[in-house]
């Protein structure tokens, strides 16, 4: 494979070198210098156990080994972050632990309709990787990535009217959960409710930036249950060969649904996957923030330089059940032990209280409060704002020429002048009559 | 005017768009360099570029997903599906990410997928079918099944320009059979109308796609023995030109639905609801389906012979339907 010539002036933007305003294809050649076969890891630790199924008397039950006495690392340095974003991603995460506190309130007041889904334990990740997306940047987030909406310009009500079904909720009562976005100003995609699907698009979406001349980075997730999908390996290999700037985060949580990850896949980590769509691999500890901006950015960068796709694994675990009827019981108690201890809020507290001295403990609570307060603003909000008028179910299947202008995002694609001609038809080369 | 086959007229469709609006481009399997499996985008590489003629690798969720995606950035792709057989790799894109876009979360997806279908060609199982009932089934998106070239180069034109997802129907029996005088300027045919492609009195006969063929050879032969035939065809399955439908059937009061999809769960029945709720009174005899059989379609010459809908089907039905 040609590898890329690094003195070649880039002509990915709207400026090509060859004067016709449009893209010389040699440019564009794949750049194998970035394919690794070895997955970078930033952990300070490397726990290491076993879930398996084994028979306890008349039950058949999971139960996990290895050593779940290490000690919790310190947070990693970050290369990149200042105080003031450090103290922005803590009071992020703070709002989204409060916020899914607040909808398990609301849901034990029979005030949601439908379930509600946690990312408790994985609000680092959720929070500190979308932080790292620029304006231009879109998200895809997946059902427990609710702090990555709240990073993205959403708002606290906004994902409680959403779970209680209200008029004013992004939908407009029509999906549940996460499953919204906006494709003007915040740039999120929504996601559906089968896993993997976000991937092709996002890919998508970066392929349309490209062509109308910006990288971009896109960002979406993928849990260890959900990357076992086909349309996962499609939209990862398309966007690897295609050399889009697809960020993608697999949050192994060790858990799908009631499925530990020891049976859903063979391989140690996750990120090895990255070997084979020849793309680099990087592992992340899910509870330390630092480590995920860190990745995030230098990903997000690649991407916008138009490198292509990463992979970087966050290794954590989901500590309640898949959703609120699920109280998790087959997980066994001393992971559940081993991870509190690693709570990302927590460490990332202890961090800035301890170790950077960047907030006093009166900040801090005075910080605290001012997430409580927003909140509780949020939620009387959204449970004051009224249900659908029944009506609003019809209408809006199809877009009418009256309901959205479409036009390109980034500015209209630069492409060969036209000049005008039909092609001359030759030879078919299908066989059938 | 010059005379232009089917596909001669889809690729000028489709070449047209993307000289006029610089947001289309292509994308599918081997149609840069190879110009298609039916080399419907030959030549459209070396004009309009491989940033915007792009080859995919074999991924039909992929490919969808991907559309969609740069659709969400203002963006109309035609996507390319070799053979409408292998949509069903890209079903749960197509009914579940794409139709539902709109309605859920207001962001329309203007993309196209299109690709051949259709048989009579001894494709066998997987290059021989009629999709199309089972996205006519998802609201939110557009199904187009064009008969002459005329249509084709009209509709492909209106699906690229149009705000919602659409899946464009090519049959491959028609795309080098069927040459007639298509107009070398910008025209559209708008989707969600019918065209009554021959006028008649005594019954009506509502097809699309190939069969719009078979039902006009029924009528040159029953003319010569009184029997005036109405065709219709639908060009567009979703949406369904109701009216039309209802006005054929106050015209003839008598009605043959005929498709080449099979029987059941096949659009005729859901036109025959239609002709129900609008024209119930305007009947004079039953409604006649005329389908393919249910079974998947047989590879064997003969065996695909006997699978699908015939002439003499046609004829038959349409004697006795005068006759009742």
């Amino acid at each position: 494979m040609a590898k890329k010539n690094k003195n070649v002036p880039k002509a990915q933007g709207r400026h090509s070198s060859n004067g016709q305003g449009w893209r010389d294809p040699q440019l564009h050649i794949p750049s194998s210098s970035q394919r690794t076969y070895t997955i970078v890891d930033h952990r300070l630790e490397k726990p290491s156990f076993t879930i398996r199924q084994i028979r306890k008397g008349d039950e058949i039950r999971y139960e996990v080994t290895g050593d779940l006495n290490a000690p919790v690392p310190a947070i990693r340095e970050s290369k990149y972050l200042d105080k003031k974003q450090c103290l922005e991603i803590y009071r992020w995460m703070l709002l989204n632990r409060k916020m899914e506190t607040a909808l398990e309130n609301l849901y034990k007041q029979g005030k949601v309709v439908g379930g509600v889904y946690f990312g408790l334990g994985q609000e680092a990740c959720s929070c500190t990787s979308a932080y790292a997306l620029h304006k231009d940047d879109w998200l895809g987030p997946m059902i427990r990535n609710q702090g990555s909406l709240l990073v993205r310009g959403f708002s606290a009500r906004d994902i409680m009217m959403q779970y209680m079904a209200k008029a004013g909720s992004p939908t407009k009562g029509r999906d549940a959960s996460s499953h919204f976005g906006d494709i003007e100003r915040r740039n999120v995609v929504a996601p559906i409710s089968t896993l993997g699907d976000l991937i092709p698009v996002l890919a998508g979406v970066a392929l349309g930036a490209r062509l109308q001349g910006r990288n971009i980075a896109v960002m979406t997730y993928i849990g260890d249950g959900g990357q076992s999908t086909g349309v996962t390996y499609e939209g990862l290999n398309f966007a690897a060969v295609q050399d889009l700037g697809l960020v993608l985060f697999v949050e192994n949580n060790l858990w799908g649904y009631s499925t530990p990850a020891d049976m859903q896949i063979r391989v140690k980590d996750l990120a090895e996957r990255a070997i084979a769509y020849g793309i680099p691999g990087v592992i992340v500890d899910g509870t330390d923030a630092c480590q995920i901006y860190d990745a995030a950015h230098e990903a997000c960068e690649r991407a916008r330089r138009g490198e292509g796709p990463t992979l970087i694994e966050a290794k954590m675990m989901r500590m309640k059940g898949h959703a609120i009827h699920d109280a998790a019981e087959y997980v066994p108690k001393p992971l559940f032990e081993y991870w509190r201890k690693r709570d990302p809020i927590a460490r990332f507290e202890n961090y800035l209280v301890s170790v950077k001295k960047w907030l006093t403990p009166q900040e801090n609570e005075k910080l605290i409060a001012g997430v409580d307060r927003e909140l509780e603003a949020d939620r009387d909000f959204a449970v004051a704002s009224p249900m659908p008028e029944p009506e609003s179910a019809a209408g809006g299947v199809y877009c009418d020429s009256s309901c959205h202008e479409i036009k390109p995002k980034y500015g209209v694609p630069k492409v060969r002048v036209a000049k005008s001609g039909i092609a001359t038809p030759r030879q078919a080369a299908v066989h059938l009559r | 005017m010059p005379q232009l086959t089917y596909l001669e007229a889809i690729r000028q469709g489709i070449w047209e768009e993307m000289e006029r609006d610089p947001a289309v481009f292509c994308i599918g399997e081997d149609i840069g360099i190879y110009g298609g499996a039916f080399k419907v985008t030959e030549g459209f590489i070396d004009h309009f570029g491989p940033e915007r003629v792009i080859d995919t690798p074999i991924a039909e969720s992929a490919i969808v997903g991907a559309a969609f995606g740069a659709s969400l950035t203002g963006m109309r792709p035609v996507a390319e599906f070799q053979f409408m057989d292998f949509i069903g790799c890209a079903f749960n894109q197509i009914v579940n990410m794409v139709a539902k876009a709109h309605y859920r979360w207001g962001a329309p997806a203007p993309l196209v997928i299109r690709g051949p279908s259709g048989g009579n060609v001894h494709g066998g199982p997987f290059h021989s079918q009629n999709p199309e009932a089972w996205f006519v089934h998802a609201p939110g998106l557009k199904v187009v099944c064009p008969a002459s070239a005329y249509d084709a180069k009209g509709l492909i034109k209106a699906a690229i320009r149009d705000n919602n997802p659409v899946i464009f129907f090519e049959h491959k029996y028609l795309y080098r059979r069927i040459k007639e005088e298509v107009p070398v300027e910008d025209y559209v045919v708008p989707l969600g109308r019918a065209r009554v492609a021959r006028e008649g009195r005594d019954v009506s006969i509502i097809t699309y796609a190939a069969m719009v063929h078979v039902a006009l050879e029924a009528a040159d032969m029953l003319a010569k023995e009184g029997t005036e035939l109405e065709v219709v065809d639908l060009r567009t399955l979703s949406p369904l030109d109701r009216e039309a439908i209802a006005q054929t059937v106050r015209k003839t009061n008598k009605v043959i639905l005929l498709h080449e999809d099979v029987r059941t769960g096949g659009i005729a029945g859901e036109i025959a609801a239609i002709i129900n709720e609008e024209a119930f009174d305007d009947l004079d005899g039953p409604i006649v389906r005329i389908t393919a059989q249910d079974s998947p379609v047989p590879f064997s010459p003969p065996q695909e012979e006997y699978f699908l809908p015939k002439l003499s089907d046609v004829v038959r039905e349409a004697r006795r339907l005068k006759a009742y």
